[in-house]
């Protein structure tokens, strides 16, 4: 009699199994829908990442642990510098940074005179390369380049020792840029919690939707049961069931994801290199295995994960309460909040934004059913209690959805503001740096003084002109904490008139442009300001050409281009010993126009043609640069809200339908359609917008550390932080649409005659 | 006969399943007179959930008249909107619907659902513990829809109807899926009320013993077969 059935059973498992998605085939479209999309956008994400990462990494290792020879005069090398070093028998190898009049800086090196590099005559492993990829070139190339800027450097291997110098020359360690490996790092660590908070999001979409089919399988799950099929022999077809679903649609996720990432990431190389100015490889794509192995583990924790654990839940269940959990999770909240404003260093800030986030996604459900309950009881209209009741089943019911929501509300809130105030501060800085409509080089060998003091003379009797001169060298800072004194790059700048004074400052003492332009006192960038912990009023030590100078801060600038070290000082205090690497007029020519000043400088110079730039043109190239980064940053973080919103809005649908029943059971005690379908409208949006108000904060906060954590740990400056309220009403719009949505689709439904309750809950009086 | 409650003339209704069209009720006619209960019975599937919906409006016939209170419902002759109206205020405050189960808001305790349904008919709420009392359910006032057994649950349906002081009350197998001797409580205690309070009832049953306690009977099997 038993037999039979069990027999029947064991044939026709997984066709049994299978018949629930025959009979809900949108079900099963909605569930592989959700994979295939959560594959693409962390599979896009991840792609990036690491296209990125391998790019630094290359770069990064070319330059890695190397340390230069230098002369003690603080003059720049020569070719007979390298000469004289290699007749004693030191091993260097040239290093030729050249920044062409169009493009990028380049690298160019010689392999040849890298041979006593590494040991046993290996060459080193980062010059093995073929120097066929852009930014690295061969030295004869790099040399044949018209540049705006060159400048040689001499690498040396470890092993070389001060004692094997010839006298006049000394060792430093050596990086092209400084600290750029923590800034590349920084911002891959940015990208990859972006790639992360991505896949939770998903992970919690796709948990949503398979729980849902879930449920209304139970049934036919207690039905083979009782035909005599173990629960564990169901476990094992559903994980296989999952696992074949999620093979299918992960394989063409990751195809789709890969082919997001070189959609976008075409330009994001390139990117990259304008905002780190850093030479980048290229990088080469990862395997497929990985990213779908990933994903694989990923949908079958986030489908079944707690039907394997679910003896260890019962057992933790048992041992606490209901209400630990919410303390629990309010402890989290408050260690991670703790966390992020100690933490002094960026991991520990990436740990605290992850236990805000557990902590917060954990109450927030909570939040909205306890705020839903205490409304209820203050309602003294059964229709308003019956409204809060209700909404506190809702968000019970909808936690994973609404939680999804909320994550994705808040991050695209967040990397919406820090992208905006980028983009902002980043255009007033450009602004202030390119104040002057034009940028004069002086041409090599010819002097800057007599082209001063012919503008000096024009300024009399020329309406509109401004001008100033900028000359460009490197100083060392002394009497710091630190053992090796750092390098700073000096832009000095005479006179400190109207082009400079419009510069916004962080931090000023009185008079600050008067002292500087008296040469009584410097400004220094924030990086210099941080990196140092100097602030106004200290007295900043340095030695500037063969001269120790001892001179007061007057202001601290804000500085977003390179994480390096700045000074800003009056050029007519500058020693002759100042060793100029670089000397430019910046001009706004005013009425006469420009043509008539670049003749008189050629007259001047004794030169056929002037190198000159218009800041207009650099400044809109830079601009484009930045806002393809930004749009790409944009588009991921939309694409994951878009995706919440859909989950939420199917999810809710879903849900609402299960409790058809009893709001059709309003019309039969007498309320209109229209009047339910005004009610079911208030309860969509009360759900919706609570989230929202909920992600707010949230999303405030990480923006807060995003602004004022990492970007200072990891850059060495902050950005002004500034509130969006206009985006915030956008998200809220967005998520009142979602709510209205809901409700329209319900009230299509309410439309049909009344059938019996369809969930089994039914039969016991209903959930709550 | 004085004023009677309802009077049913030539009421029909089919449904039309994929081009099939399928008569469920054809030509009905009956009344029912204040205060009167009349048990409907039939096989599974021959109307009688059809005409219970009909009676209160929430389908509408395809032909036909029902005379409900004095208002009279005629199809076509009125606007549907208007007619839809007028339904929901009768269903509001004249006519108690029981189903067989799922009666109760499930977020609400038992009491709440009283005073809600009352609120509704605009009764006052002062009663509503009384009603649950009166179902022998007074102790339970606190609890929800799943604390509580199917009869409770079904008892605490019945307190809701009452509370509403209805002229009408339709009870579509209002213990269908109570075990015998709970039924067989809960419909005396229908009975019980509907005569203490003067009621008109229609109850939907398949069950011979319960439509016996009814004054009139109405066979739909064996209408439609005729
Ligand atoms: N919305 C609908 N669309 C199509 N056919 C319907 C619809 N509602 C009911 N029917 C059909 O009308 C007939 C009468 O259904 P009804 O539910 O009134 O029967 P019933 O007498 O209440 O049966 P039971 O005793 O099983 O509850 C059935 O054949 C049913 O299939
Ligand atoms: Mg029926």
């Amino acid at each position: 009699m038993k037999g039979l059935p069990s027999l029947l059973a064991s044939f026709s498992l997984p066709g049994a199994l299978f018949s629930h998605y025959r009979r809900h085939p949108l079900q099963l479209l909605a569930l592989a829908v959700m994979i295939v999309l959560a594959t693409m956008l962390w599979t896009g994400v991840n792609h990036l990442t690491s296209q990125a990462r391998a790019s630094l990494n290359q770069s990064e290792q070319a330059v890695a642990e190397r340390q230069q020879v230098v002369r003690d005069d603080g003059q720049m090398l020569a070719v007979d510098d390298f000469v004289a070093l290699r007749l004693v028998g030191v091993c260097v190898m040239p290093w030729l940074e050249v920044t062409p009049e169009t493009g990028n800086r380049l690298v160019g090196i010689d392999p040849l005179a890298a041979y006593c590099f590494g040991s046993r005559n290996r060459p080193s492993p980062a010059l093995d390369q073929p120097l066929n990829g852009k930014p690295f070139l061969d030295m004869g190339v790099a040399t044949a380049i018209k540049s705006r800027d060159s400048r040689l450097y001499l690498l040396t291997p470890d092993t070389t020792q001060t004692a094997d110098l010839p006298g006049g020359y000394q060792l430093t360690s050596f990086s092209t840029s400084p600290d750029t490996g923590e800034l590349g790092d920084s911002f891959l660590l940015n990208l990859e919690a972006l790639g992360i908070l991505v896949l939770l999001i998903t992970a919690l979409l796709l948990r949503s939707v398979y729980l849902l089919g879930l449920v209304q399988r139970r049934d036919s799950f207690a039905l083979l049961h009782r035909f005599g099929v173990s629960p564990d022999r169901v476990q094992r077809w559903l994980v296989f069931e999952i696992l074949a679903l999620a093979l299918m649609c992960v394989v063409p996720g990751v195809g789709l994801g890969r082919w997001l990432a070189a959609g976008l990431g075409g330009g994001f190389g390139q990117a990259l290199d304008g905002l780190f100015d850093i030479p980048l490889y290229a990088g080469q794509g990862q395997g497929w295995a990985m990213p779908v192995l990933v994903m694989l583990a990923v949908v079958v924790i986030a489908c079944l994960g707690d039907l394997l654990l679910l003896r260890f839940r019962e057992r933790l269940s048992l041992i606490l309460p209901k209400t630990v959990y919410s303390g629990l999770a309010a402890l989290l909240l408050v260690a991670g909040l703790a966390m992020a404003w100690l933490a002094p260093s960026l991991p520990w800030v990436f740990i605290a934004v992850a236990l805000v986030f557990a902590g917060a996604g954990w109450l927030a459900p909570y939040a909205v059913a306890r705020i839903a309950r205490w409304c209820a009881g203050r309602s003294t209209k059964p229709l308003a209690l019956w409204r809060y009741r209700e909404l506190a089943v809702l968000a019970r019911r909808l936690t994973l959805p609404l939680v999804a929501l909320q994550f994705a509300l808040a991050m695209v809130l967040a990397v919406q503001a820090l992208v905006t105030t980028f983009e902002d501060t980043f255009d007033r800085w450009l602004g202030q740096r390119l104040e002057a409509a034009y940028y004069i080089e002086v041409p090599a060998g010819a002097d800057g003084r007599q082209a001063a003091e012919w503008l000096t003379r024009q300024q009399t009797n020329t309406p509109g002109l401004q001008w100033h001169r900028v000359m460009r060298g490197q100083a060392q800072v002394t009497g710091t904490d630190n053992a090796n004194n750092p390098q700073v790059d000096v832009f000095a700048v005479a006179p400190v008139g109207a082009l400079i004074r419009s510069w916004s400052l962080l931090e000023a003492a009185d008079q600050h442009w008067e002292a500087l332009d008296s040469g009584s006192g410097v400004m220094i960038n924030e990086q210099l300001a941080r990196r140092q912990n100097l602030s106004v009023g200290n007295n900043l030590k340095l030695r500037l050409g063969n001269q120790q100078r001892v001179m007061p801060i007057q202001g601290i600038y804000p500085d977003y281009g390179r994480p390096v070290g700045e000074i800003l000082l009056s050029a007519e205090t500058l020693p002759d010993s100042f060793n100029v690497r670089f000397e430019s007029f910046s001009v706004t020519p005013g009425k006469p126009g420009i043509a008539q000043m670049t003749d008189a400088l050629q007259g001047i110079w004794q030169v056929e043609a002037l190198s000159m730039r218009d800041n207009g043109t650099i400044r809109e190239l830079a601009t484009s640069v930045f806002d393809q980064t930004f749009a790409l940053t944009r588009a991921m973080t939309l694409l994951t809200l878009i995706l919440a919103a859909a989950a939420l809005l199917m999810m809710g649908w879903v849900f609402f339908s299960t409790r058809a029943w009893y709001f059709r059971l309003l019309v039969a005690w007498g309320m209109s359609q229209r009047q339910v379908a005004g009610q079911l409208l208030r309860l969509a949006l009360l759900l919706t917008g609570g989230i929202a108000v909920l992600a707010l904060p949230l999303g405030i906060w990480l923006t807060w550390v995003l602004v004022h954590r990492i970007n200072p740990l990891a850059f060495g400056w902050t950005l002004p932080m500034a509130v969006y309220p206009a985006f915030w009403f956008e998200l809220g719009m967005l998520s009142l649409a979602v709510g209205l949505s809901i409700a329209a689709l319900m009230r299509r439904q309410l439309g049909r005659p009344a059938v019996a309750p369809v969930s089994a809950s039914a039969l016991t009086g209903g959930e709550r | 006969m004085a004023e009677s409650l309802l009077a049913v003339r030539g009421l029909s209704k089919h449904f039309v399943s994929g081009n099939e069209t399928v008569p469920v009720i054809e030509k009905l006619s009956f009344t029912l007179g204040q205060g009167q209960s009349l048990a409907l019975t039939g096989r599974s599937g021959s109307g009688k959930s059809t005409l219970l919906n009909l009676l209160c409006g929430l389908e509408l016939a395809d032909a036909g008249t029902i005379v409900l209170q004095g208002q009279v419902f005629e199809t076509g002759a009125k606007i549907a909107r208007q007619k839809a109206m007028k339904w929901s205020s009768l269903r509001r405050q004249q006519i108690g619907v029981v189903f067989q189960e799922a009666n109760l808001m499930p977020a609400l305790t038992l009491l709440e659902n009283v005073q809600f349904r009352a609120q509704l008919a605009g009764r006052s709420t002062a009663s509503s513990q009384d009603w649950l009392t009166r179902l022998d359910i007074g102790a339970l006032a606190q609890r929800y829809p799943d604390q509580v057994s199917g009869g409770q649950r079904q008892r605490a349906a019945l307190a809701m109807v009452f509370a509403m002081e209805p002229a009408l009350i339709l009870a579509d197998e209002p213990t269908g899926s109570l075990d015998r001797h709970t039924a067989d409580e809960v419909t005396q205690v229908l009975f019980d009320l509907q005569a203490r309070y003067g009621c008109g009832l229609i109850l939907a049953t398949h069950d011979a013993e319960l439509a016996a306690g009814c004054q009139q009977h109405l066979d739909l099997g064996h209408l439609s077969s005729l």
